[in-house]
């Protein structure tokens, strides 16, 4: 019993991480309609950005944490500018914004190849090892911290939404981006202000990612369960997103615990395909006529 | 008020604006009629800044019209698209709320949702339903009522009607009239060129991106030429 909650906190703590991450997802689809796969390469420079801020210019965790986030919120604005905008000026099909973005995210990853290089690189160590226990169950430092930010990252993204002016009209453009335009929306702003969220909370879990592995250049690629988790949720619907993520990321490791951790990742993508053939539209996903 | 001139618009490769003209003043109903894909939902398009004209002149209150949506807006334009496109994901106040994104003056704001609701009963009492659950006639009210919440002068209605019951065809053309009253200049696209006619002051048939015709409404109603092609041989058809 002891080990079933340990393994439960262990799962909710990196399933929120995995949430993070996901609503990144979930809000550009919401607006833009198409996956946005460059998201995995803001994740992991968002893990270098923290790595570099901590080691190279010393900064304390806190500060470091701060600058990964803003660094991946102006980086996330920087691509749909350069890789997404002209095809939305263009009115382009969805596949083209796919191609893009997944251009994008292997422009990223062999810039940090080029010019970082491809060693894994281990964050200092902020929090002692020693876990905290509660009532017989020992949970570890690093876990609560993870699980605690992204919780309040995601109440704060959750406010946001639902309580200001800007989050009604992410919400209408969401529905209907002519829509929202004709309401006197500026919907190239809307566009940007969703990159930006997407880019502080890859900034944030991407420095949690670091800390919980190492930092590499295809961590992305391990993002892309959070994309899963989207999926599994329903692209484009937030509640989805983070519900979809705290199921997968508890799963994986009851997986990893009772089982071997060698199929972990085999449940993932058995879970999107699953879903794809029986669920298309997600837990909570809009019903939609192009998924891309 | 509003002045088009010699505007040539280019959509999906094809060139479906070749040269158009009009003007809107203030406080007229001018209506566009014509057969399908003659270019009347791209004129209103562009007219809004969705789509950027290759050549011409766009303007409103004697000043260049922008060229971004949301500008046009500020600017004093609003549009009732075609289908409406109500958030479907809101609640039918949010959707009036919506309407009035750029403004600020609360007052103002309470005053026009006073009049919203005076026009359109109905969606006071649906105030917290979400605008998904609406039917299409409430729908249409409530596109009606989000255009009128941003204040603009110049309402461009693309299709009103399409899609609707036929009574409640007649309470929209009514709903136009009452809209006029309360101080708006309305530029209407329909197909039911009888009632369009009917409400209009003035009206334009637009031919395959050309103007063919203009002139006082009913006059152009009793030409039986335009009777032929546009409102059918039994004039009571009205369909």
């Amino acid at each position: 019993m002891t080990q079933f909650f340990q393994q439960l906190i262990n799962g909710l703590s990196i399933g929120s991480v995995y949430a993070m991450m996901a609503v990144g997802y979930s809000l550009v689809y919401s607006i833009m309609n198409f996956s946005n796969f460059a998201h995995g390469g803001v994740i992991m420079l968002g893990a270098y950005f923290g790595f570099f801020s901590m080691t190279l210019i010393k900064l304390p965790f806190a500060a470091a944490f701060g600058l990964a986030a803003v660094g991946t919120a102006a980086l996330a604005v920087l691509i749909e500018r350069i890789a997404y905008k002209p095809l939305r000026d263009r009115k382009a099909p969805f596949l083209y914004f796919i191609i893009s973005a997944m251009g994008a995210s292997i422009f990223l990853e062999n810039i940090v190849i080029a010019t970082i290089g491809p060693t894994f690189r281990t964050y200092p160590q902020v929090f002692s090892r020693t876990p905290i226990s509660i009532g017989g169950l020992s949970i570890g430092r690093l876990d609560l911290i993870m699980f605690g930010v992204s919780a309040l990252c995601l109440v704060a993204l959750v406010l946001f939404i639902e309580r200001t002016k800007t989050g009604k009209a992410i919400r209408a453009a969401s529905y209907n981006m002519k829509a929202a335009a004709l309401m006197g929306v500026d919907t190239d702003r809307v566009v940007m202000t969703v990159f930006a969220i997407g880019g502080l909370l890859a900034g944030v879990a991407g420095v949690f990612f670091g800390m919980k592995y190492t930092v590499y250049p295809q961590i992305g690629n391990i993002t892309l369960k959070s994309f899963v988790a989207a999926v599994f949720g329903g692209l484009g619907s937030l509640p989805g997103a983070v519900l979809g993520s705290v199921i997968l990321g508890t799963l994986e490791t009851f997986v990893a615990g009772y089982l071997s951790s060698q199929f972990r990742d085999l449940i993932a993508f058995v879970i999107l395909i699953g879903v794809l053939v029986f669920r298309p539209t997600g837990i909570m996903g809009k019903p939609s006529e192009d998924k891309a | 008020m509003l002045t088009v001139t010699d505007l040539h618009v280019s959509y999906g490769g094809i060139r479906a604006l070749k040269g158009v003209s009009l003007t809107v003043n203030q406080g007229e109903i001018v209506t566009i009629i014509g057969a399908n894909g003659a270019g009347k939902s791209t004129l209103l398009n562009t007219i809004s800044g969705f789509l950027k004209p290759i050549a011409g002149e766009l303007r409103y209150r004697d000043k260049v019209l922008p060229r971004k949506p949301d500008r046009v807006v500020k600017a004093g334009i609003c549009h009732v698209p075609e289908g409406r496109l109500v958030f479907a994901n809101l609640s039918v106040e949010d959707n009036l709320l919506m309407g009035a994104y750029l403004r600020h003056d609360r007052d103002g704001m309470a005053a026009d949702m006073e009049k919203v609701f005076t026009l359109f009963p109905r969606l006071k009492e649906r105030l917290a339903q979400s605008a998904g659950t609406l039917s299409g006639g409430e729908q249409q009210m409530l596109a009606m009522g989000r255009a009128l919440m941003t204040n603009g002068d110049l309402v461009l209605m693309d299709e009103p009607s399409l899609g609707l019951a036929p009574l409640l065809v007649q309470t929209v053309f009514d709903i136009i009239r009452e809209i006029r009253a309360l101080g708006k200049t309305i530029l209407l696209v329909e197909q039911n060129a009888y009632k369009a006619l009917d409400v209009a002051d003035r009206a334009y048939i637009l031919e395959q991106g050309h103007i063919v015709r203009e002139g006082a409404a009913a006059a152009i109603k009793a030409d039986p030429a335009v009777r032929a092609a546009y409102l059918g041989t039994d004039s009571k058809a009205g369909g």
